[in-house]
C-alpha cells in the first residue's frame, strides 16, 4: 500500500515536470498567436488624459492575456504586403523538388556504394560524408558565380540544386541503413531471373526503399524549408522568393509594429504545424527510422 | 558478378547524379575557398589575388596587434579565438545540458507513461519551425522595452530586484547597469542565443534517443528486472550502453551544429559582435569587410574542425577493443 | 492557290512585324532597397510611373530587397557582373568605389551633361572616382539632433542648448526630472556613429576628421580619445536609455516620437516621420566641444543614396538616362515626403515642404563644413573595423585611449 502511494506520487511528479516542459514548448507559440491579434497599444501599454479629471491614466500592457480586441487587420496586412501565399507556394515547390532530387541521387549512389562490389567504394562513402561537415555559407560566392554562368539565377533551380547537394550526404547516410536491411538473396534471385544491375535497382531495390522516402524526405525538409542566405542571394525576383526570405523582409518593414510581425510569424508557422498535427505519428516514425538506420 | 566494362560503366552511372551535385556544388566551391584562403583577395573591388601563404590564418588567430607608434597592444577586431571559444561554449552547453535533458525525457517517456505520444509530439514540434521565425520570436521575448515577455515575467515575480543588480555587478566588460538587455552584453548574449537553440532542438535529440531506447530488446530489460535491478540501474547498465550509437550521432550533430550555427544568431541579434561565432565572423568578413581570403580561411577552419570533432567523438564512443574504421 | 500563298505570306509578315514590335520594347531592370513599406517606397513608385509614362518603349522591371541582405546580394553579384541589373541602388563613397575599381560600373559623364543645370556637380562628388562620375545622387542627409520641446519645457528650456555646458546642464535637469535625455540604438552600430561622429567632429574639427576618414591621417589624436571619453561619460551618467544597448533603431525612434526621450540624434531622413508625429519637435546640431578647432556649423553628412548603372548593361545609355530621370523624381518626392534634402535643384512647388526639413535645409545652407558619414567614406575593410570598435565604445568595453590605439594600428 505504502509502496503504491509512493509510486503514484513519483509518477505524478514526473507528469508535473513533463507538463512544465510542455508549457515551455507551447507558451512562446501561444504568445506569438496572441500578440499577432493585438494592437501596439495593447502590447506596449499607453497613457491618455482623462477628460473629466485631467489626470494622465496609465494603461498597462497586456502581456499574456487574450486580446481585448481581436485585431484581424494584422493578418490582412501581413498577407497583402507580405505576399505570404506566393512565398509559401515557392517554398513548397523548392522543397518538394529538392527532396525528389535528393532521393533519386542518394538512392542511386547508395546502391552503387553498398550493393555493387568495386575497389574504392569505402573511400567514396567517406568522401560523401564530408558533406555533413561543410557549412553552407562558405560556398555562397563560388556557387553564385556558377549558377549565374549556367543561367540558373532567379529560378527555382537556383535553390533546388544547391539544397539537394547539401542534403545529399545525409540522404546517403540514411539510405545506406535502409538498403542494408534488404536481403542480398533478392539481388541474387533477380540476377538469376536475368535482371541486370539497372533491373535489380529498379525492380527489386527501389520498391523496397519506399519507407526510406519519408525519412530522407523529412531530414531534407528540415534543411531546405528554413534556409535563408542562399534563398536571399540566389533569387532576386519576388516570383521565386521563399518563405524565410519573405518573413525576414517583413521584419524589416514592420520593425516596431508587433501585430503584423506576429501575424507573419503565425502565417509562416501554421501550415507546417497543421500538417504536423495530422501526420505527427508518421513524421516521428520516419524521423526515428533515420536515426536508427543512420 | 563479372567485372566487365559495362559493369564499371554502370557503377559510374549510378554515382553520376550524386557526384555532379556533390562535386559541382560542394567540393569545387570549397576547394576554391581553400585556395582563396591562401590569398589576399578583395572579391568586390576586383583586385587580383596575391598569394600570401598562411597570413590570413595568422591574422585570424593573432590575439593582439601592436601599435607601432605607441608600442601598445590592442585586441584584434577580427580575432577568431573569441568566436571559436564562443562556439565551443555553445557546443559544450549543447552536449552537457541539452543532451542529458533530452536523454532524461526520452528515458521517462519510453517507459510507457500515460500520454506518451502526446508528449512526444509536443516536444518534437519546435524542430519543424523555421529558425528565422524562432530567432525573431525570441528577439521579441528578450525585448528590453515594455513588450518583452521575459522581463515582464521577471518583474511580475520580483526577481529583477535582485537578479539585475547581481548581473550588473558581475558584468566585467561594461560600466552600464543591466536592465534586462539580454542581447546587449557580451556576458549574457551567448546564453540568450543558447536558450532558443535548446528550446528548438531538445525534442530532436529526445526523439532520436527515444527511438533507440524503444529498440532495446524486451528480454534484456526483463532479465535485468528479474535480477533485481532498479530503474536507475537498468538505465545505466542496460539502456545507455545499448543506445551508444545513437548517443554518438546526437553528440556529433550537437557539436558540428554548434560550430556551424548561423541563422539563429543572425536573426536574433542585429549586431552579432556580442556573441560572435565563426560563421557570423565569416559572413562579416566575406560580405561586409570584402576580405574574401580571410573569410575563406574561416570556412576552411570550420570544415577541418567539424571533421576533427566527428572523428574525436567517434573515438570517444568506441567500444574497448573495437577498431576505428 | 496563289491567293492562299499570298495570304500565308501576309500573315507571316504580319506576325513577324508584330513580333518585331514586341521585341522592340527594351527591358530595363533595377534593384533597390525600397521595400513595400519603406519610407521611400512611394517616391520610387511615383518616379517609376513617371518614367514609364515618358518612355512607353521601355519595360521597366524592379525588385526591392531588405537592406541587410541587399548588401550580401549586391556584393555576390559583383563576382559575376553579368548577373547585375541595369540600374542598382548603392551607397556613395567607398561602397560604390569598390564596384567602380572592379570595372563593374558604367561612367555617367556623358549622360550627366543634359542634367547638369538641375544637378549641381558638387552633389556628384561622393560618387566620383578618378575624375569620372559614376552615381546619380537621390537625396542628401546630415546628422541632426532632434529635440522634444515639450520635454525640454518641463525643465525650463524653450530652445535647444547650443553650447556643450548648456547641454550638460539641460541633461542633468532632465535626469533629475526623471526624463531620459537621449535614445540610441546600441544594437545597430551605425546609430552609435550618429552620436560619436558629431562629437568627434566638434572636438577636432571637420578638416581633421575628413583627413582621417580619407585615410590621409591616422586616428592617433589624443583629442579623439577625449571625445570618446566625453561620450562615454554621458552614457555612464545615465544620459542614455540603458535599454538602448539591445534596442533597434526603429524602436528607439518610436520611443522618441512617443515622448520617452528628450533628444534623438540621427539622420535627417527622419524629418518626415518626426514632423508627422504629434508633439513639438525641433532640429539642431550637437554643440561645439572645442571652440578652437570646431564651429557649430560643422556637420556630418552629404549625398549618399545613389543609383548606379552596371557596366554590363545591354543598353547603358538608356539605363544611364533612366537613372538620372528616376533620381530626379525620387529626389523630388522624397524631399516633399521629408526623407531628405534635395540633391537636385527643385523646379517644383516647395511650399509644402515640411517644417523640420526646411529647418535642416537652413542648417545645411549655413554649414561651415561637411564630413561624409564615416562608414560610407571609408572603404569596406576599414569602415567595418571602425564599426567593430564603435560598437565596443557604446557598451563601454574600451575607453577613448583604447579606441584610438586600436584604430590607429588596425588601419595602418
Amino acid at each position: 500500500m505504502k509502496h503504491n502511494v509512493k509510486k503514484i506520487l513519483s509518477s505524478a511528479l514526473v507528469h508535473i515536470l513533463l507538463l512544465a516542459l510542455v508549457f515551455i514548448n507551447i507558451f512562446p507559440l501561444y504568445w506569438m498567436v496572441t500578440f499577432s491579434l493585438k494592437t501596439n497599444d495593447e502590447i506596449l501599454g499607453y497613457s491618455y488624459k482623462d477628460a473629466e479629471t485631467g489626470q494622465r491614466v496609465q494603461v498597462l500592457p497586456n502581456h499574456v492575456g487574450l486580446p481585448h480586441h481581436w485585431e484581424w487587420g494584422n493578418y490582412t496586412e501581413a498577407m497583402k504586403t507580405g505576399n505570404m501565399g506566393q512565398y509559401f507556394i515557392n517554398s513548397l515547390a523548392v522543397t518538394v523538388l529538392a527532396i525528389t532530387i535528393t532521393l533519386i541521387a542518394s538512392f542511386m549512389a547508395t546502391y552503387a556504394l553498398t550493393r555493387l562490389v568495386w575497389k574504392g567504394r569505402k573511400t567514396m562513402s567517406k568522401f560523401f560524408m564530408l558533406g555533413l561537415t561543410i557549412p553552407i555559407h562558405a560556398a555562397i560566392v563560388p556557387v553564385y558565380v556558377m549558377l549565374s554562368k549556367l543561367g540558373l539565377l532567379n529560378t527555382y533551380s537556383a535553390l533546388i540544386f544547391p539544397y539537394s547537394a547539401f542534403a545529399l550526404a545525409m540522404g546517403i547516410l540514411i539510405s545506406t541503413g535502409f538498403m542494408g536491411d534488404i536481403p542480398y538473396d533478392l539481388d541474387e534471385a533477380a540476377f538469376l531471373d536475368g535482371c541486370g544491375t539497372w533491373g535489380i535497382f529498379l525492380r527489386v531495390i527501389a520498391p523496397l526503399m519506399m519507407p526510406a522516402i519519408a525519412t530522407v524526405g523529412i531530414y531534407t525538409f528540415l534543411q531546405c524549408w528554413n534556409e535563408l542566405l542562399f534563398a536571399t542571394v540566389f533569387v532576386s525576383s519576388g516570383k521565386y522568393r521563399t518563405l524565410p526570405v519573405g518573413v525576414q523582409q517583413l521584419f524589416g518593414q514592420y520593425t516596431t509594429r508587433w501585430g503584423p510581425i506576429g501575424a507573419a510569424l503565425t502565417i509562416a508557422t501554421m501550415p507546417t504545424l497543421i500538417a504536423y498535427a495530422f501526420l505527427s505519428r508518421r513524421i516521428q516514425g520516419s524521423f526515428i527510422a533515420g536515426a536508427v538506420k543512420g | 558478378m563479372k567485372k566487365t566494362f559495362s559493369y564499371r560503366l554502370n557503377i559510374f552511372l549510378f554515382l553520376l547524379p550524386a557526384l555532379i551535385l556533390f562535386v559541382g556544388i560542394l567540393i569545387a566551391p570549397i576547394a576554391m575557398s581553400a585556395y582563396y584562403s591562401l590569398n589576399d583577395f578583395n572579391s568586390v573591388a576586383g583586385k587580383s589575388m596575391t598569394f600570401v601563404w598562411l597570413d590570413n590564418y595568422k591574422e585570424l588567430f593573432s590575439r593582439t596587434l601592436l601599435n607601432s607608434e605607441t608600442g601598445k597592444a590592442f585586441v584584434n577586431d577580427k580575432f577568431m579565438g573569441d568566436a571559436l571559444v564562443n562556439s565551443l561554449v555553445l557546443a559544450a552547453l549543447s552536449v552537457f545540458i541539452q543532451l542529458p535533458l533530452a536523454l532524461l525525457i526520452a528515458l521517462k517517456l519510453s517507459k510507457g507513461i500515460t500520454g506518451e505520444r502526446a508528449y512526444l509530439s509536443v516536444f518534437f514540434m519546435p524542430v519543424l519551425i523555421s529558425t528565422v521565425i524562432i530567432g525573431r520570436l525570441w528577439m521579441n521575448i528578450y525585448d528590453p522595452g515594455k513588450a518583452g515577455i521575459l522581463n515582464a515575467a521577471l518583474k511580475a515575480m520580483g526577481i529583477d530586484q535582485w537578479l539585475f543588480p547581481w548581473i550588473t555587478k558581475h558584468i566585467s566588460s561594461s560600466k552600464l547597469p543591466f536592465t534586462g538587455q539580454w542581447t546587449g552584453f557580451k556576458e549574457t548574449a551567448l546564453g540568450a542565443a543558447f536558450i532558443p537553440i535548446l528550446w528548438q532542438y531538445v525534442g530532436y535529440h529526445m526523439l532520436l534517443m527515444y527511438a533507440g531506447i524503444k529498440g532495446v530488446p524486451a528480454d534484456l530489460l526483463e532479465a535485468a528486472k528479474l535480477d533485481g535491478c532498479r530503474e536507475g540501474q537498468v538505465n545505466r547498465y542496460i539502456i545507455i550502453p545499448y543506445i551508444k550509437p545513437i548517443l554518438k550521432v546526437s553528440v556529433i550533430f550537437a557539436v558540428t551544429g554548434s560550430l556551424k550555427s548561423f541563422d539563429l544568431i543572425y536573426t536574433l541579434m542585429k549586431d552579432t559582435t556580442k556573441a560572435e561565432l565563426p560563421s557570423t565572423l565569416m559572413y562579416k568578413l566575406l560580405f561586409l569587410h570584402n576580405r574574401y581570403g580571410l573569410g575563406s580561411a574561416i570556412a576552411v577552419i570550420l570544415i577541418a574542425l567539424c571533421f576533427l570533432f566527428a572523428i574525436l567523438i567517434s573515438l570517444a564512443f568506441r567500444d574497448k577493443g573495437e577498431k576505428v574504421s | 492557290m496563289k491567293k492562299l500563298l499570298a495570304l500565308v505570306v501576309a500573315v507571316v509578315m504580319l506576325l513577324s512585324v508584330s513580333s518585331a514590335f514586341a521585341e522592340e520594347k527594351t527591358v530595363l531592370t533595377m534593384w533597390c532597397i525600397a521595400t513595400e513599406s519603406d519610407a521611400n517606397r512611394p517616391a520610387y513608385e511615383a518616379a517609376i510611373a513617371a518614367f514609364e509614362a515618358a518612355h512607353p518603349e521601355v519595360e521597366f522591371k524592379w525588385e526591392a530587397f531588405e537592406n541587410q541582405s541587399y548588401k550580401v546580394k549586391i556584393k555576390a553579384a559583383m563576382a559575376d557582373p553579368e548577373s547585375l541589373p541595369d540600374i542598382f541602388f548603392t551607397w556613395a563613397g567607398a561602397f560604390l568605389g569598390d564596384f567602380v575599381d572592379a570595372g563593374n560600373v558604367y561612367c555617367l559623364d556623358e549622360a550627366y551633361l543634359p542634367f547638369a543645370e538641375q544637378l549641381p556637380e558638387v552633389m556628384l562628388q561622393n560618387a566620383s572616382y578618378n575624375g569620372g562620375h559614376y552615381g546619380v545622387p537621390l537625396t542628401m542627409n546630415i546628422v541632426a539632433l532632434f529635440a522634444n520641446m515639450d520635454l525640454l519645457a518641463e525643465v525650463g528650456y524653450d530652445t535647444v542648448p547650443t553650447t556643450y555646458e548648456d547641454l550638460i546642464a539641460c541633461c542633468d535637469a532632465l535626469v533629475a526630472a526623471g526624463i531620459t535625455p537621449f535614445g540610441c540604438a546600441g544594437s545597430e552600430t551605425w546609430c552609435v556613429t550618429e552620436y560619436l561622429e558629431p562629437i568627434i567632429e566638434k572636438t577636432i574639427g571637420y578638416e581633421a576628421l575628413n583627413e582621417i576618414f580619407a585615410g590621409r591621417a591616422t586616428w592617433n589624436d589624443p583629442a579623439i580619445a577625449t571625445a570618446v571619453d566625453t561620450f562615454q561619460d554621458m552614457i555612464i551618467k545615465g544620459y542614455f536609455d540603458p535599454n538602448g544597448l539591445a534596442l533597434g533603431n526603429d524602436q528607439v525612434k518610436a520611443n522618441f516620437i512617443a515622448g520617452e526621450y528628450a533628444f534623438y540624434q540621427n539622420g535627417s531622413w527622419n524629418c518626415g516621420e518626426v514632423d508627422d508625429a504629434e508633439g513639438n519637435f525641433q532640429v539642431a546640431l550637437f554643440p561645439v566641444m572645442d571652440a578652437e578647432k570646431a564651429t557649430y556649423g560643422q556637420v556630418i553628412g552629404g549625398p549618399s543614396d545613389t543609383l548606379a548603372v552596371s557596366a554590363t548593361s545591354k543598353n547603358p545609355e538608356l539605363a544611364a538616362q533612366a537613372a538620372f530621370e528616376l533620381g530626379k523624381e525620387i529626389c523630388h518626392y522624397g524631399y516633399l515626403a521629408g526623407s531628405g534634402l534635395p540633391a537636385w535643384t527643385p523646379d517644383y512647388d516647395t511650399s509644402a515642404v515640411k517644417q523640420l526639413v526646411a529647418d535642416v535645409a537652413k542648417i545645411v545652407a549655413e554649414a561651415d563644413g561637411m564630413v561624409l558619414f564615416g562608414d560610407t567614406a571609408m572603404s569596406a575593410d576599414p569602415a567595418n573595423t571602425y564599426l567593430n570598435f564603435v560598437s565596443k565604445v557604446y557598451g563601454v568595453e574600451i575607453d577613448g585611449a583604447g579606441f584610438v590605439d586600436s584604430l590607429t594600428s588596425a588601419l595602418q
